[in-house]
């Protein structure tokens, strides 16, 4: 739709109606007069209607707060302009907010949104559970049963084949084979997870030819050029399923940096209290809970600074 | 999934690797900050596969600095008036400032108000500002800003038309 001639004039003169009735001093003539314009023309009375949205929408803010916060921000706008440094940096808080919209993952075979989970069955039997913002490939053929896990988090239970194919997740950093079993993957940029919680796996890394067999109750983290530490499951391995995160004795920027894969928008963590040790157990499908218990549990201000911008600090 | 599918995807992949790190180096540069780069440069190529243009692009770096200019200015504008918000509601008593929920909505509308004025002269933008919001009568915006009164009146009647023009194409966007 655009605009005729017509209306455009009649929003015009509709524009210096509303301009002359909100002067403050306006008359009972004055009134008397825009009535009979209104009446004249239905053109009129809609552009007087368009009038009357803007005036809606100007008002759905308090003056006291709009008009101090739209000076400043013009002010600011002019020095920005005035010293020609394009956008000065937010400030000394670190970034936890990650993304995976690159678009190999936008074009993934399955995908979930972020604070998404979902359960998919396989052709081959097998379960497939997606954490939050999650990408995979499925490369299914005769010879082997291959999940190209782009971005994310998975959770795998295998089904038995009846023509014995194999069973992998790949990532960009390197291989799970499945040894009849139920585990999870996650991965990211920097590198991946994996934790088995039935029978076992073997993580291979890209870069070398080392493989290292997982048991169940054993988690290791690797990337391209190396397989790290055999560690210990614990309580929060997998957590996710049911619905949170448990921390043990967790420090707080890596906990909202887990957090922040569950909300969109910016969660910002204080760099002087990133190291301070929390644990709980923090729901992920209702992440401003969460926030409130780390609030009211470990004495942190959370300041919201809209929706999509949240601070954590002492 | 059809051919040209195919070739659209192979497109925007061909843009990704070939221009995402200059792109992300040349934000880097007037951002001074990696991660806001990161982010910018990210939205840049969702806009180029929202378009759903990749193989019509002819010369792929002026196109993709000019998405990326837009979304710079975006990122600016709505840090400004964020930043301005957050201290207009520090300036109010205890007492009077809203809930954190109605916070973040009125900070919503307030961008808003603000893309509506975008565009207004500066003088015009200042009445408005003085009888909208401050509740001034054109008399006392006329003394405060050393202009008649038949002038603040005229500067009403363009921001409001500005605002309603603008208000129409943003609903239709």
């Amino acid at each position: 739709m655009s605009l005729s001639t017509a209306e455009l004039a009649a929003i015009s003169v509709a524009a210096r109606w509303y301009a002359r009735l909100q002067s403050g001093v306006a008359t009972d003539g004055d009134r008397r007069e825009w009535h009979a314009w209104l009446n004249a023309d239905p053109a009129h009375r809609q552009a007087w209607q368009r009038m009357t949205a803007v005036g809606e929408q100007i008002a759905s803010v308090p003056g006291a707060l709009a008009s101090p916060a739209l000076r400043g921000a013009d002010r600011s706008r002019r020095q920005v302009l005035r010293s020609v440094v394009m956008l000065a940096s937010a400030g000394s808080l670190g970034w936890l907010g990650w993304r995976s919209e690159t678009t190999q993952n936008l074009f993934a075979d399955l995908r979930t949104a972020v604070g998404e989970r979902r359960e998919i069955r396989l052709a081959d039997g097998s379960s497939l559970l997606l954490n939050t913002d999650t990408s995979v490939n499925l490369r299914f053929d005769g010879r082997q049963r291959v999940l190209e896990l782009l971005w994310g988090e998975i959770l795998v239970s295998t089904a038995v084949d009846l023509s014995q194919r194999p069973f992998k997740v790949v990532t960009a950093h390197g291989e799970v084979l499945a040894l009849g079993t139920r585990f999870i993957v996650q991965s990211q940029n920097q590198g991946a997870e994996v934790a088995v919680l039935e029978k076992a796996v073997e993580v291979s890394a890209h870069g070398t030819d080392r493989k290292v067999r997982l048991e169940a109750g054993q988690r290791l983290n690797f990337n391209a050029r190396e397989l790290g530490p055999v560690g210990r499951t614990d309580a929060s391995t997998g957590a996710w399923q049911q619905g949170s995160i448990i921390a043990i004795d967790r420090p707080l920027a890596e906990l909202l940096a887990d957090l922040s894969r569950y909300r969109t928008g910016v969660l910002r963590c204080d760099p002087r209290i990133a190291d301070l040790k929390v644990s709980g157990a923090f729901p992920i499908d209702n992440t401003d809970r969460a926030l409130a218990a780390l609030e009211s549990g470990f004495s942190l201000r959370v300041s919201r600074y809209s929706r999509y911008w949240v601070t954590v600090s002492l | 999934m059809s051919a040209h599918e195919l070739s659209l995807r192979s497109a925007v992949n061909d843009l990704y690797c070939d221009h995402h790190g200059w792109l992300s180096g040349w934000l880097r540069k007037r951002l001074n900050n990696s991660f806001d780069a990161a982010d910018l440069a990210q939205d840049t190529f969702v806009r180029v596969i929202k378009a759903r243009n990749a193989l019509e692009i002819r010369e792929p770096r002026p196109y993709l600095s000019m998405i990326a200019k837009g979304l710079l200015v975006d990122l600016f504008r709505r840090r400004s008036l964020e930043q301005s918000y957050l201290e207009a509601l520090g300036a109010m008593p205890e007492w009077q400032q809203p809930s954190l929920e109605d916070q973040a909505i009125l900070l919503q509308a307030l961008m808003e108000i603000d893309r509506l004025l975008q565009g207004l002269g500066a003088k015009v933008k200042q009445t408005f500002i003085l009888s909208q919001f401050d509740g001034l009568t054109y008399p006392q915006i006329a003394e405060r800003l050393n202009i008649s009164v038949r002038t603040v009146n005229n500067h009403m009647a363009k921001a409001m038309e500005h605002c309603c023009l603008m208000q129409i194409q943003l609903q239709l966007a």
